[in-house]
């Protein structure tokens, strides 16, 4: 069946992008050495690994068991995908072929995630299936899921026989209240379940399937939507009690609504939260929790790096031709996986020996500054500014640097007010670097310096090709020795 | 007695498993009820399984050739709602 890809904007471009190594992986500080060991080599949970080790995911799942008001099921799960997104649907069987294909022809696969089309526990017999055949064919390969959470006690018991180490859960609220706002019905135990009542018991299953797995020894991330006006403030608590419980990273990420994807939100009009408001919630779970960063929302039936979509290469009917002797690439796995985890080592430590003697050398008391990076990946700033489809967001301090986040070019339109039509790109792009002191890139061209000077943001080309976390620090420096540091935050005056 | 899908179905298989009449199957372009077979889930289930699952406003008729769940009805978006937004995205 050939599926139509509407909107497909989601990574297909993209690469391996962000950088936050070493002595900048702050989410994963808090955890114990245990589950550190078992997500170090997890692209999607170490900003580190991600640069040497890539997931896909299949699209087995097609129903669903719940509606949220940001999504439209004609389209992918929009918990797990961005809106808008139509995966190849697969069965068993075929995924389990994809999935031996691409292991076997890109070595640095190491997970193998189902998230959809629909959710995957409504979907138990598919979804079950190409585990146990995983598990059994292809023991290298770490297995994960990821739910709304309502079929999820169900699930425990079967999902505790597979090879499988992490479990997502996407909770947006723990008060039914405000769960009313997101979620207009259920189906459970052979009935529509709308409003409240509905809520209350997908809330009370996602809580209790969180404690289920957290006493399988299970590892749980916890995902959330940040809604504006609906669980912003709420998102605090809902971190604090999963954290409570057991969850081991949280991932906040901004609403993505437009009218076009025909959701309850795009439709009425509800904004998603702007790049500044996400961050400051993210800081504000961040001291009781290990928040997660870096997220690429990618979609359904992804293969790659993450922020990556190799997905064309491995189309069901070049698949069909392939050979594989798992035997063989199994073996081959494993010797480029050492020697990666041996880079990934090497680099760490002579990354923060730099960075500590950076610190190290004078010791400054100035205020943090946000920069901006524009790259495409090996952890160098090494893209035009014109071309740069994302950019990556640090934080320079006397501590050191610290990734924070990522930011699409595309992605903040706010709805009416600031998306007319006379917005240019460059204006958008401006838009979504607000709160930025400074973009880093390899090059860029007189008009859009000139424009982000006005907005407050200085441009700087110095520094191409050279490794993201050194020059942010030094730029850092320049900015302390000149005296810029020493004012508070010059107002932004690119707010239009 | 029969419930009725038509082409607004997305395919989305949520219904085909609840059937205790096995009446849903999938056909070419969507999925289709038998309506030999389809007992309107009486004696079964208090509501029809199908439509008590579907997430698409319009897909599943009842006997008389009514949408089960009419539109706004599942997604909360009042009709004229979505009439005029997408009629604003249409101009564009
Ligand atoms: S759980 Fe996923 S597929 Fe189901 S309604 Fe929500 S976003 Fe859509
Ligand atoms: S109404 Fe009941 S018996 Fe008829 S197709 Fe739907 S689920 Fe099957
Ligand atoms: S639940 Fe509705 S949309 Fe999904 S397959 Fe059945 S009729 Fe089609």
């Amino acid at each position: 069946m050939e599926l139509p890809v509407l909107n497909d904007q989601p990574a297909s471009k993209g690469g391996c992008s962000a950088s936050s190594c070493g002595t900048t992986d702050d989410q994963l500080d808090h955890l114990t050495d245990e589950i550190r060991a078992k997500v170090q080599n997890h692209p999607c949970y170490s900003e580190d690994a991600h640069h040497y080790f890539a997931r896909m995911h299949v699209a087995v799942a097609p129903a669903c068991n719940i509606q949220c008001h940001y999504c439209n099921r004609k389209y992918d799960c929009a918990n797990e995908s961005r809106p808008g997104v139509v995966s190849e649907l697969l069965t068993p069987d075929q995924a389990v072929k994809k999935t031996m294909a691409v292991a076997a022809n890109i070595p640095q696969m190491t997970v193998l995630g189902i998230a959809g089309p629909g959710d995957p526990l409504a979907n138990p017999e598919q979804t079950f299936e190409t585990f146990r055949q995983l598990s059994q064919d292809a023991p290298d390969i770490k297995l994960c899921v990821s739910t709304n959470g309502l079929a999820l006690p169900a699930s425990v018991e079967e999902l505790s026989k597979h090879n499988i180490d992490h479990v997502t859960i996407t909770i947006n609220c723990v008060d039914p209240e405000v769960g009313a706002k997101i979620y207009p019905w259920i189906f459970w135990e052979n009935r529509r379940i709308k409003g409240i009542e509905g809520a209350k018991i997908l809330i009370e299953q996602q809580q209790k399937g969180l404690e289920m797995l957290v006493a399988k020894g299970i590892l749980v991330k916890v995902n959330s939507v940040m809604i504006p006006g609906v669980n912003d403030k709420h998102l605090a608590e809902v971190s604090r009690i999963v954290k409570s419980k057991g969850a081991f990273l949280h991932n906040v990420m901004p609403l993505i609504a437009e009218a076009e994807h025909g959701t309850f939100y795009g439709v009425m009009g509800q904004r998603g939260p702007t790049p500044d408001e996400l961050m400051e919630l993210q800081d504000s779970c961040s001291g009781d929790m290990n928040m997660m960063r870096h997220c690429r929302q990618c979609r359904a039936d992804a293969v790659g790096m993450l922020g990556e979509d190799r997905g064309d290469e491995f189309t069901m009917d070049k698949i069909e031709d392939m050979e594989i002797d798992y035997q063989a690439a199994m073996e081959k796995r494993k010797v480029i996986h050492q020697a990666i985890e041996a880079e990934m080592n090497s680099k760490r430590e002579a990354k923060s020996a730099t960075l500590a003697k950076q610190v190290a050398e004078e010791k400054l008391t100035t205020r943090p500054v946000l920069m901006a990076v524009a790259t495409s990946g090996q952890g160098v700033i090494n893209v035009h500014f014109g071309h740069a489809k994302e950019f990556l967001i640090y934080e320079a301090s006397p501590e050191g640097v610290r990734f924070i986040s990522h930011r699409k070019t595309d992605l903040y339109c706010g709805g009416d007010e600031t998306c007319g039509d006379g917005e240019s790109v460059l204006q958008q792009t401006i838009r979504a670097l607000a709160g930025c002191e400074t973009v880093l890139c390899s090059k860029i061209g007189y008009e859009p310096w000139e424009m982000l000077e006005q907005a407050g943001i200085m441009p700087n080309g110095e520094h191409a090709m050279e490794p993201i976390e050194e020059a942010v620090m030094a730029v850092y420096k320049e900015m302390a020795k000149a005296g810029k540091l020493d004012e508070i935050k010059p107002e932004q005056r690119a707010t239009a | 007695m029969a419930l009725k899908i038509i082409n607004t179905c997305v395919n989305c298989y949520a219904c085909e498993p609840l059937c205790p009449s096995q009446a849903i199957y999938k056909a070419e372009a969507h999925f289709l009820i038998n309506p030999r077979k389809c007992t309107e889930c009486e004696g079964d289930f208090e509501e029809a399984q199908c439509a008590s699952i579907c997430p698409i406003e319009g897909a599943i008729l009842d006997k008389f050739g009514l949408a089960i769940n009419p539109p706004g009805s599942l997604t909360g978006i009042p009709p004229e709602r979505m009439a005029e937004v997408m009629a604003e995205l249409q101009a564009h």
